[in-house]
């Protein structure tokens, strides 16, 4: 009989971490694609924000699937053109005045994109949160916290992420991103929320590292397609990243 | 006047004696300021060509960009600061530049260079980049938009006279710089300071850096090198009153490792230097004694008739004093054109040394302050040293014994 009761308390146990982990995971499955649909696209402004300088710049955002995306400088004119491809694990940049196309390579995954305060991991690895992080839910009236702890095989500067997601409107409201020590290293905001062909969506994305005292960036959604016709796989080639326009 | 008499006289009571002495003296003097001339003469070659070749004499910085660079630490009112150097009379001449690391491109190749924006003839003026020109030709406007490398990056990226250089670095407004510029010079050699330098010239490397006219750095060069350190106080003072952030540092603080390196190794050569001048007074001392012990029964008469010892020791070191003060006379009218030849014509090596770019075929001596005072006081510290013992001894002596001794 204590046995069995015994038994009983694991499978109860084990059914609700399993029920609460799956949530977290389709919770983060889900706000990881409000932005990209099945495919997207969209145009952008970024605007970085330093104690030296203040840099606005415009730019066209092209997604696929978890795997694929494709970003294009359109302003200032000084960096027009300037384009980066994300193809599954890859990175590349292109810069039309040298004509050269520059792989990423991990050691520079860290790196800042196009000199704002995201990553380039955070371009490259964003799709990859739910497989590569373990999951831990806990939930407020409001709010859900979702503590995001990477796996032992992972390959991460970050120590843990935690993702605070709206209960009520079902959109995320900020990831806190944490060092190995626990320290609080850098905060992503979501807000201003907009209607976006009929989905209700965060505009802005705020970047502000905790670590740099004045810094940080800002991506406003000015406009975002989803499914649009003509995005497919070879508009995320190597031949398209060349390509002049 | 009494006892310099008596001691001129006991100099030449035993002249060959005295001769034998005063030759080790001047020998020791001779060698010991030849030795000092030859290292300050070093010294002050490799001070010339590591300040000419790059760093010059001053270098003016915003806050602490020597330190901590970053390419939005600029010096921006130019107008300002060079008015500052130009009112400074010990300033012979300035030139700006701008400076960024950078990756370097051409074909598949690609290594990490450092990118320097030169104003073409103020920096002609503070360094040696022009000699350092070997192919290709030195920019003859200011607004050139092609790039100098060095020879280091010639040969890592292949590249010559004519081929494309791109660049890629970050802007001071965030911005990736990227561009491509036509080589038009190799510069240096590949053992040279700036083989790993694309040199762009002044107005492009602003264009290329999105620095608009700022500048992070003024070269100086002064008048009289060895004062260089009084001239940067003065001129930090007088841009202090105007932009306070602005820093002034001479080549010492700049590099001060090679600093550091020079002075440990000149106090080295002094302390051997010392040793060396301590072993030649040994001899002294020697022929001191001697002269002490054999008149012994002089001194014991001297101290009869009424002399006291303090009177005694004044004429041993009157005695050494003159013989040494004598020695270093008849030593600089030899050394007058030893160092005269060894300043301006000095020693041909076998075979000419390329030092980054730049060749070297003679070793010089140096006439500093230092190389001509230094062996006298070592000398004349040294007589007083010796004249000591014999001068206790000498004193000591009492009628009684001296009368008891042959």
């Amino acid at each position: 009989m204590q046995f069995l009761l015994i038994c009983l308390l694991f499978i109860t146990t084990t059914s609700f971490a399993d029920d609460s982990t799956k949530q977290a995971t389709d919770i983060i499955t889900e706000m990881e694609k409000l932005y990209r649909g099945n495919a997207s696209r969209s145009t952008l402004t970024m605007t970085i924000q330093t104690p030296n300088f203040e840099r606005h710049l415009t730019m066209t955002g092209e997604s696929m699937g978890q795997d694929y995306g494709f970003f294009r400088i359109l302003s200032p004119k000084k960096d027009r053109g300037i384009a980066t491809l994300k193809r599954e694990k890859e990175m590349w940049n292109y810069f039309p005045k040298i004509n050269k196309v520059i792989k990423v390579p991990p050691s520079m995954m860290t790196g800042s994109w196009m000199g704002s305060d995201f990553t380039n991991d955070d371009l490259l690895r964003e799709s990859e949160l739910v497989e590569a992080y373990d999951l831990e839910l806990e939930e407020t009236d409001t709010q859900y916290v979702i503590m995001l702890t990477p796996r032992e095989d992972t390959v991460t500067v970050w120590g843990k992420i935690e993702y605070v997601v709206d209960k009520k409107e079902m959109l995320p409201l900020s990831q806190t991103f944490y060092n190995e020590r626990g320290v609080k290293i850098r905060v992503m905001k979501f807000g201003e929320i907009t209607q976006f062909e009929g989905v209700r969506l965060p505009s802005s994305i705020t970047v502000t590292p905790l670590n740099k005292q004045g810094h940080s960036t800002a991506i406003v959604y000015d406009n975002l397609d989803f499914d649009p016709d003509n995005i497919s796989e070879q508009t995320f080639t190597l031949r398209n990243l060349k390509s002049r326009f | 006047m009494m006892l310099f008499k008596l001691a001129f006289r006991n100099i030449l009571r035993q002249r060959r004696r005295s001769l034998l002495t005063g030759l080790t003296i001047v020998g020791g003097f001779v060698l010991c300021t030849f030795t000092f001339s030859l290292i300050e003469g070093a010294w002050g070659n490799a001070v010339d060509f590591y300040t000419l070749d790059s760093i010059g004499h001053i270098q003016v910085h915003w806050a602490d960009y020597e330190r901590k660079p970053k390419v939005h630490k600029t010096i921006n009112d130019r107008r300002l600061v060079e008015q500052t150097f130009s009112a400074n009379d010990d300033v012979q001449a300035f030139a700006p530049r701008v400076y960024s690391p950078a990756l370097a491109y051409a074909g598949t190749k690609t290594i990490p260079v450092t990118v320097i924006g030169v104003d073409p003839d103020l920096e002609a003026k503070v360094s040696r980049l022009k000699e350092k020109t070997k192919i290709g030709q030195y920019y003859n406007n200011a607004h050139m938009r092609t790039a100098m490398i060095g020879a280091g990056i010639a040969k890592s990226l292949a590249i010559d006279v004519g081929d494309e250089i791109a660049l890629i670095s970050q802007g001071a407004d965030g911005s990736i710089a990227n561009d491509l510029y036509p080589v038009t010079a190799i510069v240096g050699n590949k053992s040279s300071t700036d083989s790993r330098v694309v040199y762009l010239s002044l107005t492009t490397a602003q264009e290329f850096l999105s620095l608009g006219e700022s500048v992070h750095e003024y070269v100086l060069l002064v008048r009289a090198p060895n004062d260089n350190e009084v001239v940067a106080k003065a001129l930090e003072t007088a841009l202090h009153l105007k932009i306070p952030e602005i820093t002034v540092s001479p080549w010492q603080v700049i590099d001060e490792t090679f600093y550091r390196t020079m002075q440990s190794d000149k106090r080295a050569n002094r302390f051997i230097l010392g040793i060396l001048i301590f072993i030649i007074f040994i001899g002294v001392l020697n022929t001191v004694l001697m002269s002490v012990l054999e008149r012994t029964r002089e001194f014991g008469v001297i101290r009869a008739i009424g002399s006291r010892p303090s009177t005694i020791v004044q004429l041993i070191f009157i005695e050494t004093m003159m013989l040494t003060t004598l020695c270093l006379l008849v030593s600089i009218i030899l050394l007058v054109p030893i160092l005269a030849w060894l300043v301006n014509v000095g020693f041909s090596l076998p075979e000419p040394v390329d030092l980054g770019g730049m060749t070297f075929s003679q070793i010089r001596g140096g006439v500093t302050p230092l190389a001509l005072l230094a062996p006298v006081a070592y000398i004349y510290s040294f007589t007083v040293l010796v004249t000591i013992l014999p001068a206790i001894r000498a004193a000591s002596v009492t009628p009684k014994t001296a009368m008891g001794s042959h």
